[in-house]
């Protein structure tokens, strides 16, 4: 399996995963039924949190998977240099204490924490930096962080001066900076070199590695696993982090991660006090039962805003692909997804799907992404308007059974993958198809696994898929995966070794451009052109973003909700719970 | 007597669900009020609309409806607008009885489903799907088993050996496995028509071991009897022997089966389309209408359940109504 194919697969497996759907992200947190934020009652030391996860953790080392249950315990358990604040998007020192920019904005000179320890006792020095970036960058890792940390394609230098300073030279000048950082928990150099030097650095701190032999600088250990079951964390005495009041973090005692592959099940537990948390927004159908249940007092509900991402549908357009299947003279063209971009009233698309708690989308960002999102020309709901693009493609309805046919006869027919047991993607599948069998348009909805799915985008063997492709991040120049014609997340027509339209060439010298500029007007201006390249071929079309909300029992207290998931346990060390006992 | 005359009632009472339930499929075009795809937008798992004769002033009228007005979209609320009736209009547009304002107030006599469309309608449907295929993959399972068994126990030796090991290797085939692996090497769209031929097909061969192995014996014994030899002393072929002497002596035991075979193949059809191996939307089965509802919760929306409901109905039926010929087949013994 190649980078590529590894690195596509980590995606879906990541999305199908996370069966609560539609990743968040998003604007100011608004509370509702007696939510909580800011800390205004005395914040209690001790304490366990139980919350649920969906899947067991694919692995304990998060250099090799970006599941959900393995990002989750990574954030448990280790520590980045800087971390992204997920509600305020600014990024905050954490083992690196400061640093100073220089060489234009591409050399930074991090200084790091003294006196931190790793869970194990051991000293955190530049050494285990230097070690982490190699194990990332290294082949034989095949992660998804080797190329999530590479910049224009290169890796970045990164040395060590003394114990307690690195310095990291970025290949090209790159506006976001550490940012970029975010993504790499360090780990600890003497417990995995071993491993790394006899390439199995991969395969260590695999799901059986005991507890005990684990170390990290985060602000839990792991303390008990039972496969299927529950993950237990307990507190890390050696931490690095205090408190506002001097005290030490975390304050919880222990965090235990349930393993509740059913939503309904998972709610219910919510719901009767015998859970504190879910790791994901819950879905549009469980609002009802959690609204009753926050109106009782029995828990609290947050409205985190609108997501910054959308389920999107996409053609294959790859040159070539559909073979001698006369179709290709029409399921490629722009005008095909201008007319379905037409078609599909996204009132009814976020009312069906998402109860109404979802605004219309028309591109790449949605409006929670305010930094970034262009507020280009609307598409109208326009039948007859997409008629006339079908028209242009030679479809008209030839026999007068509703359906288009091509000039030779051929029903306008194609078939749309989505993912099985995602029930927004379902649904929202329905609704594209309904919506577009009014314009004559016949499509077949397959619902598979991830895995086929993700196998049929690889192979470029599909018409269209209809999925989510969750950002992780809100700024544009950290996802250059999906934007380049080169990107192993440029969906339509993957890692293209040099663009197939003029569109994308354009696109790629834009996107080059804007990552390197330090003048945030400019790179706005740039990306909102990017933007309207993008509305003029709309290689991916978008419908709606639902808004997030998440649950919580009425224990948790000193809660800084984000729109990103895990929208509450993204900070696990300031998280408290009261002193009131759970129900078990 | 007692006994006897309770369980009469019973097998009565079964037959009677049954047939109800079989009506109710065959005429599903004239007494549905609405076609299976019919969508109403703003109705979204909205309540049964409940007809009534009585106003809030306690005025008498013909069967009426009152709207629904949604209240509150993300919590799925709905109030009756009870400051107009709807007048319900019988065999309208070839229906039984139907909504007069069909735009505004449908007839929605179960609620609706997660689309808005109407359950009740795509209920009856759906048992047109259900009972057909269960039926169809049953009389197929008779056939195949009754010819397997016969065949086993007419002709004994290596024929009967090679039968019998091949209806025992279908039988410990796990069949959900069988099925998914079947259907991971079919195209993935396939037409409705295929899928319930493929449906009836497997769950026929899955079906016809239990059949074959129970005829198979009856056969075995009754070759030895002698109406069968006599048969064959006054020249009877071994066909003639087989099909019009020895077979029809399994006759009791081919009704139980297939009487519990048909309820098996409900439940297995619907299990099939919960996991999304069944018919294509929108046609609606059972199955396929139990896995449209499989996120919703349905303390909620417990019109939702009504797929269940009607497999409980008619499996019930099916099992009182063997009561009695099952415990005739053992009076007999």
């Amino acid at each position: 399996m190649t980078r590529l194919t590894r690195k596509l697969a980590l995606c879906f497996v990541c999305a199908a995963a996370v069966a609560a759907l539609t990743a968040g992200c998003g604007s100011k947190p608004a509370s509702e039924g007696g939510a909580t934020s800011a800390p205004s009652i005395p914040v209690t030391r001790g304490g366990e949190l139980l919350a649920s996860i969906r899947t067991d953790p694919q692995t304990f080392n998060r250099y090799t998977q970006r599941d959900s249950s393995t990002l989750l315990v990574a954030t448990l358990t280790q520590a980045p240099l800087v971390r992204l604040n997920r509600v305020t998007q600014e990024i905050e020192p954490w083992l690196a204490e400061k640093w100073s920019v220089s060489d234009h904005g591409q050399t930074f000179t991090l200084t790091l924490r003294r006196d931190v320890v790793f869970s194990d006792g051991h000293p955190f020095t530049a050494d285990d930096v230097l070690f982490s970036f190699a194990a990332a960058y290294d082949d034989r890792t095949g992660g998804p962080l080797t190329d999530a940390l590479k910049v224009a394609g290169k890796k970045l230098e990164v040395k060590a001066t003394d114990p307690h300073t690195v310095v990291i030279r970025f290949p090209v000048p790159f506006a976001p900076g550490l940012r970029i950082l975010d993504n790499l928990p360090i780990l600890p150099r003497h417990t995995l070199e071993a491993a790394f030097n006899a390439g199995t650095f991969a395969k260590a701190w695999s799901t059986s590695t005991p507890p005990a032999d684990l170390a990290g600088l985060g602000p839990f250990v792991l303390a008990e696993y039972t496969s299927g079951q529950r993950l237990v964390f307990t507190r890390n005495p050696r931490y690095f982090r205090r408190a506002p009041d001097g005290g030490p973090l975390p304050y919880l005692d222990r965090v235990t991660l349930d393993i509740i592959p059913d939503a309904s099940a998972e709610l219910l537990r919510l719901e009767s006090g015998q859970l504190d948390s879910l790791t994901s927004e819950i879905s549009s159908e469980a609002y009802a039962p959690i609204k009753r249940a926050a109106d009782a007092g029995t828990v609290k509900l947050l409205d985190l805003g609108v997501s910054y991402n959308a389920d999107a549908l996409w053609f294959n357009l790859k040159p070539g692909a559909l073979g001698n299947d006369p179709r290709a003279a029409w399921l490629q063209r722009d005008e095909l997804r201008r007319a379905i971009s037409m078609a599909v009233d996204r009132k009814v698309y976020a009312d069906t799907v998402f109860l109404g708690a979802g605004v219309p989308v028309y591109g790449p960002e949605t409006p929670a992404n305010t930094e970034w999102f262009w507020n280009g020309p609307v598409t109208p709901y326009d039948p007859a308007g997409a008629k006339l693009f079908l028209t242009e493609l030679g479809l008209e309805d030839r026999n007068h059974d509703g359906i288009l046919e091509d000039k030779s006869g051929r029903p306008a027919r194609f078939t749309v993958l989505t993912q099985k047991g995602r029930p927004n993607l379902e649904r929202g599948a329905k609704v594209i198809s309904d919506e577009l069998k009014k314009v004559g348009l016949q499509v077949d909805v397959v619902t598979l696994d991830a895995g086929a799915i993700y196998a049929a985008v690889i192979s470029a063997h599909y018409d269209a898929v209809f999925f989510n492709t969750d950002k992780t991040d809100s700024d544009p120049a950290i996802n250059p995966d999906y934007w380049l014609s080169s990107g192993s997340a440029h969906f339509w027509n993957l890692e293209q070794k040099t663009p197939a339209t003029e569109w994308e060439r354009q696109l790629d010298a834009l996107m080059a451009k804007q990552s390197a500029s330090a003048d945030h007007a400019e790179r706005k201006r740039l990306y909102d052109e990017m933007q309207k390249i993008f509305a003029q071929h709309l290689p991916m079309l978008y419908f709606a973003a639902p808004r997030i909300y998440v649950a919580h029992s009425t224990r948790m207290t000193n809660l800084t909700p984000s729109v990103w998931r895990p929208q509450l346990l993204w900070s696990p060390d300031t998280i408290a719970v009261t002193s009131t006992a759970r129900k078990n | 007597m007692n006994a006897r005359l309770k369980g009469s009632r019973y097998s009565r009472l079964g037959f009677a669900l049954v047939a109800i339930a079989f009506v109710a499929a065959v005429a599903a075009p004239g007494l549905a009020p609405h076609a299976i795809d019919d969508q109403f937008p703003g109705l979204l798992n909205a309540p049964p609309t409940l007809p009534h004769v009585q106003d809030d002033a306690g005025s008498w009228h013909a069967p009426f409806i009152y709207r629904w007005q949604l209240v509150n979209q993300l919590e799925q609320q709905y109030e009756a607008d009870r400051s107009a009736r709807v007048p319900l209009a019988w065999f309208s547009g070839g229906r039984l009885l139907g909504s007069t304002d069909d735009r505004r107030a449908p007839l929605l006599l179960l609620g609706a489903d997660s689309f808005g469309r109407d359950v009740f309608s795509r209920l009856l449907f759906g048992a047109r799907i259900s009972l057909s295929l269960a039926a169809v993959a049953a009389i197929g399972a008779m056939l195949i088993g009754a010819g397997i068994g016969g065949i086993a126990g007419y002709a004994g030796g290596m024929t009967d050996d090679v039968l019998m090991r091949a209806t025992d290797f279908v039988m410990v085939l796990p069949a959900m496995y069988v099925v998914l692996a079947l259907r991971a090497v079919l195209p993935p769209v396939l037409a409705p028509a295929v899928v319930f031929s493929l449906l009836a097909g497997i769950f026929a061969v899955v079906g016809a071991p239990f059949i074959a192995r129970g005829v198979r014996a009856i056969v075995r014994t009754e070759r030895g009897l002698d109406y069968a030899a006599a048969a064959q002393a006054l020249g009877a072929s071994d066909a003639r022997l087989l099909v019009r002497h020895l077979l029809p002596a399994a006759g009791g035991f081919i009704a139980v089966e297939m009487t519990l075979l048909v309820p098996a193949f409900i439940v297995a059809e619907a299990t099939l389309s919960y996991v999304g191996l069944g018919f294509p939307d929108p046609v609606a089965s059972w199955g396929t209408m139990l896995h449209d509802a499989a996120n919703i919760r349905f303390a909620d929306f417990p019109w939702l359940l009504s797929p269940a409901a009607a497999m409980f109905v008619v499996v019930l039926g099916l099992n009182l109504a063997l009561e009695r010929r099952a415990s005739g087949i053992e009076s007999l013994r």
